[in-house]
């Protein structure tokens, strides 16, 4: 059994809290070297097996980093594939995933039409890295099913989006007929596998999210306590140390709840896609400080408050907005408080 | 060390005890202050007798000697059972206790812990007018004299925003021996009878109508020098003690408290027929997870208090988590029911969350400033835990 702490120590060894992530080709390389890749696959399918928590862990390590490795579609698309009771092939797409092989589950809705004679055509959103892709798991009108990036009426278009921290494409269909045997669901099993990815998806995210807003938080304080003005290191300034104060709460409070969700098997879906909402609200609110609390420098390219910002921005719209989270989170306590 | 089979029988051993024993009706029985002290009282006699009122004492009194652990299972299961909060004994159960216990003398502890259990209340003169959030800047003069032979306090001055000194029966008193020095070195820590000549108590009406606090005006009083905790001039780290016990359980009570009356607010919802306003829902859900933050940062708190590893800084972080989520949920209150919040409903006295939402809304700001302010808890989080810089201590103008 791997400790968690012996986990976070080699997690920070490997990508020390002093530098951001290696590009992204290296950071994968590490990722996979450090057999992240292989974390939630069971024992049984030759993986590591372990738990909610683990993973947990690790993706809180990348968010602190801002790493570029796709580590968290990665894990998912790897999930779809053990979750499968349809696909032909599944030990040796298990074999393939874990050996390096990229096929991720889309991050963002996909907006695509199947026709009389069963084609697919229009755009699945949000595949991460999807140049280094050799399928996407995407979640189709008829299930969930592997989309080879090579195959007939498949095309990968990348989009220019603000956070240079990834790299995002679109997945776009033209008349794709889909291959019975990369089904990875038939209609009925798609929402069983929604329960089981979608708290993973959220989960993985939160932590991305408060890794991120810890270090971020880390960073405002050092630079507050070097940077002087008025002949006094500005951290001395009240006005700022209780916004700092609140940055610290927030994440604190949030943290704790990623923990108590990450280690309770039982934990509701909807309780965890609050939980997501939570934890990209607070990473917003922490890199919106930060750059403030920071000046003109936080302005500038050089600086690195813009690349937490901007991640920031972009987790609160993979896998649900903010908005959408908190109303299905809303309705869903409605129902319960009848 | 309890295991876990030993809380889950503690749990449902408390659990068959409230089942039986909980005081129904006690927000009706609550609607004047006299029948919420009569209530009160009852309900202490209850927990006491039962073995649930003390958890945190010594094992020496019955229904002491409990692990944090056990602690935790009974308030929790006492906050969801929805029973009322000691809050009439909170002072002397707490504050007290913990002065007495750490500080005191064998004499002091044997003369009025039993009394404690038998049901005398406390309350605490720290604040004074003039000493909020600086309460080393305290002014309330103690000069020590003979009188009859005996070595006596004499004692005036006023305290404030003492809760409940209007039913005490004692008071934990900060009184100023000597002006000398830095101010916290001239404070001297004294019990107080509240039945001594020269005390008189002034019930302070508040913005919602309740009257939970009171002013304490010290004219002559007579404190016998026995009655002083600690040296002379060393009052201000017996306080500390005082201050340090209600830190803990009372936020993971509170805590889960909030998320039990989250219910009121879908009740409101539903009231005014906002099911499908998606704003609605969105703001009600985000509240939802805040206050499950709330309830997992307490839990962790007191979960690193029991492996022994709680920071400074910790507890203040729980308390402005907590009292965020509190002022949010009472103002989504008081914005969801709109005008009908705007006429004046009867208040339930000692209660929170209570689905009166202006009155909640006013009470939530107990929490803000009662207990180290919102703005000191801050100050605590960036000076001392995240180490930045202090303000310069002195200033001209
Ligand atoms: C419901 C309730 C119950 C109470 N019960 C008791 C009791 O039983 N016994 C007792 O002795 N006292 C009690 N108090 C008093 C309480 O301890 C004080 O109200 C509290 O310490 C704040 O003092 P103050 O009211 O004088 O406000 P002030 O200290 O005058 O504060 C005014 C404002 O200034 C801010 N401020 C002050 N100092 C700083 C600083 N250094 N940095 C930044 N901002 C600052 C405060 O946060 C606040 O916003 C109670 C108060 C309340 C509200």
């Amino acid at each position: 059994m791997i400790e968690l702490n012996e986990l976070t120590d080699a997690a920070q060894k490997a990508f020390p809290a002093d530098k951001l992530s290696p590009a992204r080709d290296a950071s994968w390389e590490l990722t996979a070297e450090m057999g992240w890749l292989m974390v939630r696959l069971p024992e049984d399918d030759g993986g590591l097996g372990l738990d909610r928590e683990a993973s947990t862990a690790i993706h809180y390590e990348m968010g602190r980093v801002l790493s570029s490795a796709p580590l968290i579609p990665a894990q998912l698309g790897l999930q779809a594939v053990v979750e499968s009771k349809t696909l032909a092939d599944r030990a040796d797409w298990l074999e393939r995933l874990s050996a390096g092989e990229y096929a991720p589950l889309h991050m963002l809705p996909a907006k695509v039409e199947v026709a009389a004679n069963g084609t697919v055509s229009g755009t699945v959103g949000g595949v991460f890295d999807g140049d280094m892709a050799v399928a996407v798991v995407a979640m189709l009108p008829t299930g969930y099913t592997l989309i080879p990036t090579d195959a007939q009426g498949v095309e990968l278009t990348e989009r220019q989006i603000w956070d240079p921290s990834r790299r995002i494409f679109d997945l776009v269909l033209t008349g794709y007929a889909p291959d019975p045997a990369l089904m990875l669901s038939d209609v009925e099993g798609a929402a069983a596998m929604h329960d089981v990815l979608g708290p993973e998806a959220h989960l993985a995210l939160a932590a991305d999210c408060l890794g991120g807003a810890t270090a971020a938080l880390a960073m405002t304080v050092e630079y507050l306590g070097m940077r002087k003005q008025f002949d006094r290191p500005i951290a001395m300034f009240q006005a700022l140390k209780h916004r700092v104060a609140d940055m610290k709460t927030r994440i604190v409070a949030t943290e704790a709840l990623l923990w108590s969700r990450a280690r309770d098997p039982e934990a509701a879906r909807l309780q965890i896609a609050g939980l997501k909402a939570l934890a990209t609200d607070v990473y917003q609110f922490v890199t919106e400080e930060m750059i403030q609390l920071h000046g003109g420098i936080g302005l500038t390219e050089e600086h690195q408050c813009h690349l937490f910002m901007k991640r920031a921005m972009l987790n609160l719209q993979l896998c649900g907005s903010l908005d959408w989270l908190n109303e299905r989170v809303g309705q869903d306590a409605l129902a319960e408080m009848a | 060390m309890t295991d876990n089979a030993d809380l889950e029988a503690l749990r449902s051993e408390v659990r068959g005890f409230l089942d039986a024993e909980k005081p129904a009706g006690w927000r009706d029985a609550s609607r004047t202050q006299e029948d919420f002290v009569q209530t009160q009282r009852g309900w202490f006699a209850k927990l006491v007798k039962a073995g649930y009122a003390i958890p945190h004492w010594p094992a020496e009194f019955p229904g002491g000697g409990r692990s944090l652990a056990e602690q935790k299972v009974i308030y929790e299961e006492i906050a969801k059972a929805d029973c009322p909060r000691l809050l009439l004994s909170f002072v002397s159960t707490y504050h007290a206790f913990a002065t007495l216990h750490e500080c005191a003398s064998e004499e002091q502890k044997a003369k009025y812990m039993p009394r404690i259990l038998e049901g005398e209340t406390w309350c605490q003169g720290f604040s004074e007018p003039g000493a909020g959030s600086d309460l080393a800047a305290l002014k309330c003069k103690a000069v020590r004299e003979v009188r009859d032979g005996q070595e006596v306090y004499v004692v005036n001055g006023q305290k404030v925003w003492s809760t409940m000194a209007q039913f005490a029966d004692m008071c934990l008193l900060l009184v100023r021996t000597s002006s000398e020095g830095v101010k916290q070195a001239g404070i001297t820590y004294l019990l107080m009878d509240m039945k001594t000549p020269g005390v008189s108590v002034s019930p302070i009406h508040q913005i919602q109508g309740d009257e939970e606090f009171a002013e304490i005006f010290l004219d002559n009083v007579v404190i016998p020098v026995e009655q002083r905790v600690g040296e002379e001039g060393k009052g201000w780290a017996v306080a500390q003690a005082t201050l340090a016990s209600e830190r803990g359980l009372t936020l993971m009570e509170l805590g889960y408290r909030m998320r039990g009356a989250l219910s009121r607010v879908a009740a409101l919802i539903r009231e005014h027929g906002r099911e499908q306003d998606r704003g609605v829902l969105r703001d009600f859900g985000a509240l939802v997870s805040e206050v499950d933050a709330v309830c997992a940062i307490a839990d962790q708190f007191l979960d690193n208090r029991i492996k022994g590893i709680e920071r400074i800084g910790d507890a203040s972080i729980v308390k402005n988590s907590y009292s965020r989520a509190l002022r949010a949920y009472a103002k989504l209150g008081v914005r969801l029911g709109g005008m009908d919040e705007q006429y004046v409903k009867p208040i339930t006295f000692g209660d929170l969350n209570t689905g009166n939402w202006m009155a909640d809304f006013m009470n939530s700001y107990a929490w803000t400033i009662a207990g180290g302010s919102e703005e000191v808890q801050r100050n605590i989080i960036a000076e001392r835990m995240l180490e930045m810089p202090r303000e310069p201590k002195h200033w001209t103008l």
